[in-house]
């Protein structure tokens, strides 16, 4: 009999977990329950912001699940788990059994307690059931929204909380012309992923582009005024708009583990090999709390690439390929209304040796936190245009994954730390991570997704390209042979 | 499967930066070095260049991040390509890739990153002292040797007195 796999969530950890059991075992009966069609979280603010149609959203549909042999059960909850009988419950009263489980549960919006919280036009932007309820209610009241006009003003949008998820949204309502001010409990925006300097940068970004920010305050209050919305704050000052979006953070969703026994921290307690405390019970994605790569200890990372790793380990194990996760890396980027913010690792420092380069006029900041000739966390910041930033982003991401010694290059990076390119190649560091695959082998093309596609234009122009930058036929040996006359030996 | 795949020679580069020209034209349609998916790692002091781009690594970590799976293997090259009418632009590539050779366009918003020009790199035809070549092989490393060299070479010009980096 074949082996029989369920999975919980229909997220990027589930769709990767299912896509590794089916290329590990052929045979083996997968099936998916789901309260939520399976879609990409990370792109619905460019969906809000009009920049991709609803389509664009999904990662799975039945044409999906039948080339992968998925039995996909969307739109219904699991209720219990019960791994001692092997199977569980769902919400529709059926009972389903099973040999190998993965939760890839997710994570949900804390919702304050707070009066008015669960008011009218108060929502989460979390789901794609938000997103849509919210382009509606934009339309409505935004005067036919597009251009963000409302009545000759622009839309507004209070947010409370300044953190990834709120910016994220936020930068995709900026993009539709929308009038946005932000709360924030802490001293400073983006508490979980910039120090204060690079905040403070953030901050003036924001606010020289009209974006109202408020930080160190409470939303005491979120009430109806004049057919909008009003937030009270604690520092008595009300904000009046048209929506408000609740983004103070999420949590795991641990109620199934819990209920069932399992062991449960912040998350869902996995091992290297993404198993739970319970035996054939795996966790990944937002969930789970698994092996932290920079601490050696165990961390919920929410994040997309996580729960993509997540995913493709715990498949794997499930499908008997004993595979080891290394563990995650902490790390975000997020465009704050044109400004490049990233941070992975260790970014805060917590006292070690740390090199900073900032020009607070552009604006741009870059710390490195080292321990010894390694580089163990950072925080890039700059113009979205600064193509230098991005293309450090790579490399410094590289240096702290594979904790690489620079030898010599340390003093060289700690002198410059602009120079992340030279240090990078020059020490290794790709040496190090060609080998390197999450499951020990070649990743495959996504046999069960996209036709692979010829890149358009390309190769017409590669064609041109000698005419365009001809070489002198007398300067090479043989006239326009590849040759070369300053070849050095190898 | 074994493709072929960009062998770099960095002994041979003389920093001219033709490849950077050729790609960026080939790529962008712009003679644009900033938008160049080569890039030529200049160490001047020790009069060594090193062209570098991607591997074509056998992970993939651009691919497995993309959300909305944007990126995929070019069936003929095994190059990861990246669809551009599917990216939207979110950089989760470019921070996932940790040989840093995904780019963000500052002009589409989107990625972009080596794609072996379908098969005819532009960079390997524009090299004019054949340091680099497309030849059938597995993923070369050939950073490691010319690693070790400018390190040691760091090294002695680090502990020379009176150099800027002596003196630091």
């Amino acid at each position: 009999m074949p082996t029989r796999h369920m999975v919980v969530g229909g997220g990027p950890a589930g769709i990767f977990a299912i896509e590794t059991i089916r290329e590990v075992d052929p045979g083996a009966s997968i099936t998916l329950v789901s309260d939520e069609p399976p879609y990409s979280r990370m792109v619905l603010p460019y969906h809000i912001a009009g920049q991709i149609p609803e389509a664009h959203v999904y990662t799975g549909d039945t044409a999906y699940w039948e080339r992968l042999g998925v039995t996909a059960v969307t739109g219904r909850r699991v209720t219990a788990i019960e791994p001692d009988r092997g199977r569980l419950v769902v919400s529709d009263g059926s009972s389903v059994p099973f040999d190998e489980l993965l939760l890839a549960t997710g994570s949900s919006p804390v919702q304050p307690d707070i009066p008015g919280a669960r008011g009218e036009r108060v929502y989460n932007l979390w789901t794609l059931a938000d997103a849509q309820r919210t382009l509606r209610v934009l339309d409505r009241v935004n005067g036919r929204v597009i251009g963000g006009v409302n009545g000759g003003r622009k839309a507004r949008v209070v947010f409370i909380g300044a953190g990834f998820i709120g910016f994220i949204v936020l930068n995709a309502l900026a993009k539709i012309g929308c009038a946005l001010e932000v709360v924030e409990l802490e001293g400073q925006i983006l508490p979980r992923m910039l120090d204060p300097e690079a905040a403070g940068l953030g901050r003036r970004w924001l606010e020289t582009r009209g974006i109202g920010v408020h930080t160190g305050v409470r939303a005491v209050e979120i009430g109806d005024a004049d057919g909008g919305k009003t937030v009270r704050l604690s520092s008595g000052a009300t904000l009046r708009s048209e929506l408000v979006v609740m983004a103070i953070g999420v949590r795991p969703n641990v109620d199934l583990a819990r209920s069932a026994g399992l062991r449960v921290d912040h998350g869902i307690v996995v091992d290297h090999h993404l198993r739970t405390s319970t035996g054939h019970v795996y966790a990944a994605g937002d969930c789970a709390q698994g092996p932290d790569l920079s601490t050696g200890g165990l961390a919920v990372h929410a994040i997309q690439p996580t729960a993509v790793e997540h995913g493709r380990v715990a498949g794997a194990n499930m499908a008997g390929r004993p595979t080891r996760y290394a563990g995650s890396l902490s790390m975000n980027i997020l465009d704050v209304v044109g400004l490049q913010c990233a941070s992975f690792g260790l970014w805060r420092g917590d006292g070690r040796e740390t090199t900073v380069v900032t020009n607070p006029g552009r604006p741009v900041y870059r710390k490195l936190v080292w321990e010894g000739d390694r580089v163990v966390g950072a925080i890039l910041l700059g113009p979205a245009e600064d193509v230098a930033l991005l293309n450090d982003l790579g490399m410094v991401k590289g240096l702290i994954q594979t904790q690489v010694s620079l030898g010599p290059w340390a003093r060289e990076l700690k002198a410059n730390p602009m120079d992340v390119r030279r240090a990078f190649v020059a020490a290794g560091t790709p040496a190090a991570l060609l080998d390197r695959t999450l499951l020990g082998r070649r990743l495959d093309a996504q046999r069960y997704r996209f036709e692979d596609r010829v890149p358009q234009h390309a190769a017409e122009r590669a064609a041109q390209v000698l005419e365009q930058i001809k070489l002198d036929p007398t300067r090479g040996k043989g006239g326009g042979t590849r040759e070369a006359s300053n070849v050095v030996p190898d | 499967m074994s493709y072929k795949s960009l062998r770099i020679v960095p002994d041979r580069c003389t920093g001219c930066m033709q490849c950077e020209l050729a790609c960026s034209w080939v790529q962008t349609g712009t003679f644009q070095p900033s938008r160049s998916v080569i890039r030529v790692h200049v160490f001047d002091e020790q009069a060594s260049y090193a062209p570098y781009t991607c591997f074509q690594c056998k992970e993939a970590w651009c691919m497995s991040a993309c959300p909305v799976n944007a990126i995929t293997i070019h069936r003929d090259t095994g190059a990861k390509v990246v669809l551009e009418a599917t990216c939207v632009g979110c950089s989760l590539c470019a921070i996932a890739c940790p040989f840093g050779t995904i780019f963000w366009d500052p002009v589409k918003h989107k990625a972009f990153k080596c794609n072996l020009c379908g098969g005819d790199p532009a960079c390997a035809k524009a090299c004019p002292t054949a340091a680099i070549l497309y030849e059938e092989m597995e993923t070369p490393d050939w950073v490691e040797p010319w690693a070790s060299k400018v390190t040691e070479r760091l090294v002695l010009v680090q502990g020379a007195p009176g150099s800027p980096s002596g003196a630091l």
